[in-house]
């Protein structure tokens, strides 16, 4: 199992969401994020006065998949979630070492 | 009257004859045997207020023969008793005070008819205080005689047209002024009490005037009479010891009167000994008798004056007609009268918060009792309730408040019968959390939250940013409008926002809404999904996406309402629903295409597209062909039509037609409280910089303007001024002057920095300082100028200056926006050198010019 950790562009959550789906990856996790990696923000200026926008709002997408889905998954996350513009997001892989499902206390396996 | 006639045996001054000796000898019988019997009750003791009310009706009595007599003929005349007299304590030497009221304009038959019927009072020996007065005197009411207003308080009619007594009534004992009357009575107590050394323990007491004396028993009245009537069953004691204590202080004046022969209220110890003995006081020496006397007055002082110190305390604030502030809440003084003026019922929400309270339960009551009775149209029956209620739905505190308890009472929804058809309507969806009317009314309370000052300190910099948008707003509570409306389509089961748009322009023809309103709130709710699936589901980073929206919008102002309702209504939905992270997004979008607006429009051209604009201005103007309103449109910004009318297109392009390179074509015109001036022209050396030098010369402050250039080089520049020392509207060649002076400067003929200098030398034009003044030079907005953003404290001249430097580095001004928000400036240039966008070194040298001349500015200041 790994959880995939997918940072993308606010916009492009429902894409994201619609071909996580396809692949039949039925739990996830959504949040409102605000960070910046390569893109660092920018300069906006309002009014003739810049004001420095370094914190970019992002949408955070957690899923838990099996071994055999996630080469599947950060494909089709990328192509759901890309533009070609900077700011387009990541996806962040990580080992789960173990998974319980809270109302039964059964323990997952892949 | 300046010179009464003394005496009986001076005569009327009337033609005499028998039959009028006659009449005013029955007069002098009659009066004579009314003070009689007065006296005679005053021997006994008994000289109350019984036998002063009898005697105040015979003298009535007199006076209405006489009045009969005199004017009875007269259409629209009455007469009317005041103070004491009004309340029927006459004692034998108190002032008889009138009042004659005509109906219209006095002229000399009055004159003649008013002696007939002063003249025979005065022989009869009465102390008459009159006063004359036309209804009209009463247009506008003297707030600097409260005096008057008090004695008019106790007024009733004597003899005369009743019908205009009421009307005068309803004039003048309006609980408007009751507030002032009170707060005057209470004024003139304390001036009164002054000399008493403000203690009712007097040994010898002015029954009248002293503490605990006649007047303060009247004012107890007065001021329960003017908040709360119900006060005189609540007070320190049983309101039959005040009747008891009026009646006692009463027997005692009349005696003084009695035996001084005149108007005389001290009880002195001399006067102790007889008034003792005349109430027939036990005891077998002088000295004791007194001192069950003074025992008794003390006694009913101390409870006189202990009243006056309760309802002084506890009575409540008059804030408004038939309206008062109490601890609970504001409320009806007579709710009945209330009950059957529903038009008067807004009024109790908008006192409360003004006030700053509720409305109290009872009130709310009424009105939830007798709403059911009654059409939205009862509730706001004229143009001035109709302005009221958009007046009550500014965003301030208190107002989801009140909105709520007018919801709950019923009135909102009777009002509003499609916000009523929303109550409690649930309509289930994943995110919404309340019932629909209750999501409406939280989203106002959203803005009113933003609208409410902050201690300095606790305020964020995210709530200041929208607090700021809502500062901007001209008219916030057209935002609030379409917050109420904005999911009344939601009573039904279609789709919501085109039914919600359909059933407020139901709204705006009830509440007779001018176009401009009607458009901007029609604009919110039609769009009110609008900004929020923009700035959560859409790429913000493309232009193209800012683009369109911005185009949607159109202009700045709808801008900040629509981010400010957007704001509200996601807010609303639940606890959890608005977050940093949507506020941020909401932001930037906003600030993307308030950028977009100001900054971009130059890229955005008319073109053949927008033909169907050129045939609807067309077929609406006969001597206007399509071709040459398409010719004019061609080429100026799109923003043009998102910001005039088709009357206003029709009148550029006539001022527009046979232009040559030497003419102005100018039309000024009065629009709503300020001037609209449109100057049409082909493109010249600092035209715009004299445009606005000429209108600041003339003092005037630009609130807004336009200036755009079509590649045709024909100009049209229209600036939006107010004319705070009324030059055009009080002088009748000031147009022509003006017009005269502006093609003189144009032209070269005059210099307008001469004019202009005569004012800014002038202390009257000197303004405190607050905003530091900002200058951003963009080369990346638009693609084909350098646009200098300019944001600075208002001041006289100060886009005359500005553009005047612009145009002195060789720039040319080919499009500018003028806003004024408070007293700063927010002006935004498109220019060009040579044909194109400013080198780097052109643009720093003109921000180094700019600056400078700003600074300067702000130094002399």
């Amino acid at each position: 199992m790994k959880l995939l950790k997918c940072i993308v562009r606010p916009n492009k959550v429902d894409e994201v969401k619609d071909a996580l789906t396809k692949l039949s990856v039925s739990g996830m996790t959504v949040s409102e994020v605000r960070g910046h990696g390569k893109q660092k923000g920018h300069t906006a200026i309002y009014r003739g006065k810049e004001y420095n926008v370094s914190l970019l709002p992002k949408m955070e997408i957690e899923v838990v998949v099996p071994d055999r889905l996630v080469h599947d998954c950060i494909k089709v996350v990328m192509e759901a979630a890309r533009t070609g513009e900077i700011g387009d997001g990541r996806v962040f892989v990580m080992p789960v070492e173990e998974s319980y499902k809270i109302r039964t206390g059964e323990r997952e396996t892949d | 009257m300046s010179n009464p006639v003394p005496g009986p045996s001076t005569g009327s001054g009337q033609a005499d004859g028998e039959p009028h000796r006659d009449a005013a000898q029955s007069l002098r019988t009659r009066l004579a045997a009314a003070r009689d019997e007065l006296s005679a009750a005053t021997s006994r003791g008994q000289a109350g207020r019984d036998a002063l009310a009898r005697y105040a009706g015979a003298v009535d009595d007199l006076v209405a023969e006489l009045f009969t007599d005199a004017l009875g003929d007269t259409p629209q005349a009455v007469v009317l008793a005041l103070g004491g007299y009004g309340r029927r304590h006459l004692c034998l030497h108190s002032d008889v005070d009138l009042l004659v009221l005509f109906g219209g304009p006095l002229n000399s038959a009055h004159a003649g008819a008013l002696n007939e019927l002063l003249h025979p009072l005065w022989d009869l020996g009465l102390a008459v205080g009159h006063q004359v007065r036309e209804l009209d005197d009463f247009a506008r009411i003297e707030a600097d005689n409260p005096e008057f207003l008090l004695a008019l308080v106790d007024a009733r009619p004597i003899a005369g047209d009743r019908d205009l007594f009421n009307r005068f009534m309803t004039r003048v004992q309006r609980a408007d002024l009751y507030a002032h009357v009170v707060a005057a009575l209470v004024a003139l107590t304390d001036e009164r009490h002054a000399p008493f050394n403000a203690t009712f323990y007097q040994l010898e007491p002015d029954v009248k005037e002293a503490p605990g004396g006649l007047r303060d028993l009247a004012a107890v009245r007065t001021i329960a009479r003017l908040t709360d009537p119900a006060l005189l069953r609540q007070g320190p004691s049983d309101s039959a010891r005040l009747d008891e204590a009026e009646d006692f202080l009463l027997r005692v004046r009349s005696i003084l009167h009695l035996d001084a022969r005149r108007n005389q209220n001290v009880l002195s110890h001399p006067m102790q000994e007889r008034v003792a003995a005349l109430l027939d006081y036990p005891g077998a020496l002088p000295q004791a008798r007194v001192e069950r006397l003074m025992g008794d007055y003390f006694r009913h002082a101390r409870g006189v004056a202990r009243w006056l110190e309760w309802i002084r305390r506890v009575a409540p604030v008059p804030v408004g007609p038939n309206l008062v502030k109490a601890g609970d809440g504001v409320r009806f003084v007579d709710a009945t009268v209330a009950a059957s003026q529903p038009e008067s019922w807004l009024s109790a929400f908008q006192a409360a918060v003004d006030a700053g309270a509720a409305v109290s339960d009872d009130t709310l009551a009424v009105i939830q009792q007798h709403a059911d009775r009654f059409g939205g149209h009862d509730f706001l029956p004229d143009p001035t309730r109709q302005a009221a209620w958009l007046e009550f739905l500014k965003p301030r505190p208190g107002l989801y408040a009140r909105l709520s308890q007018m919801h709950d009472s019923g009135l909102l929804g009777r009002i509003l019968p499609e916000f009523g058809a929303i109550t409690c309507r649930v309509v289930r969806d994943f995110y919404h959390k309340y019932t629909v009317d209750e999501h409406t009314l939280l989203a106002i309370r959203t803005l009113e939250r933003l609208a409410t000052p902050m201690l300095p300190g606790t305020s964020t910099r995210e709530r200041e940013r929208f607090a700021s948008l809502l500062q901007d707003l001209e008219r916030p509570e057209l935002l609030v409008l379409a917050l109420l409306l904005h999911d009344v389509g939601k009573s039904g089961d279609e789709e919501h926002v085109a039914e919600s748009v359909r059933l407020a322009r139901g709204v705006f023809d009830r509440l007779a809404m001018p176009a401009d309103a009607r458009e901007a709130v029609e604009f919110l709710i039609a769009n009110h999904l609008q900004m929020s699936t923009v700035a959560f589901r859409r790429d913000t980073e493309d232009p193209e996406t800012v683009r369109r929206f911005a185009a949607v919008v159109g202009v700045e102002d709808r801008l900040k309402m629509l981010c400010l309702l957007t704001l509200a209504d996601v807010d609303a939905v639940s606890l959890e629903t608005l977050t940093p992270w949507k506020a941020e997004l909401l932001w930037r979008l906003y600030v993307d295409t308030y950028n977009q607006l100001t900054l971009g429009y130059a890229d955005e051209l008319i073109d053949q597209s927008q033909s169907e604009v050129a045939q609807a201005v067309g077929a609406r103007h006969a001597d206007l062909p399509a071709e040459e309103i398409s010719r004019f449109l061609e080429g100026l910004p799109r923003r043009y039509l998102q910001l005039f009318d088709q009357a206003a297109i029709a009148r550029h392009v006539r001022l527009a037609r046979d232009i040559h390179p030497d003419a102005l074509h100018v039309s000024l015109e009065p629009k709503g409280s300020a001037w609209e001036l449109t100057v049409v022209s082909l493109d010249k050396p600092f035209l715009f910089s004299n445009i606005s030098g000429v209108l600041s010369s003339f003092g005037m402050d630009i609130l807004r303007g336009h200036a755009m250039t079509s590649p045709h080089d024909l100009v049209l520049d229209v600036f939006q001024f107010t004319d705070r020392e009324r030059f055009l509207e009080l002088n009748p060649g000031a147009r022509d002057e003006f017009i005269a002076v502006l093609e003189n400067v144009v032209s070269g003929k005059v210099d307008v920095t001469v004019r202009l200098r005569r004012r800014e030398q002038s202390p009257v034009h000197l303004r405190p300082r607050r905003v530091i003044p900002v200058v951003h030079c963009d080369n990346h907005a638009s693609q084909r100028y350098t646009i200098v953003e300019i944001v600075a404290d208002d001041a006289l001249g100060l886009l005359y200056r500005i553009s005047r430097v612009m145009s002195q580095q060789g720039c040319d001004v080919d499009l500018v926006l003028i806003a004024t928000e408070g007293h700063k400036a927010i002006d935004v240039f498109h220019i060009t050198q040579a044909g194109a966008k400013l080198s780097p070194a052109a643009q720093d040298a003109l921000v180094a010019s700019l600056q400078r001349l700003l600074e300067e500015d702000h130094e002399v200041a």
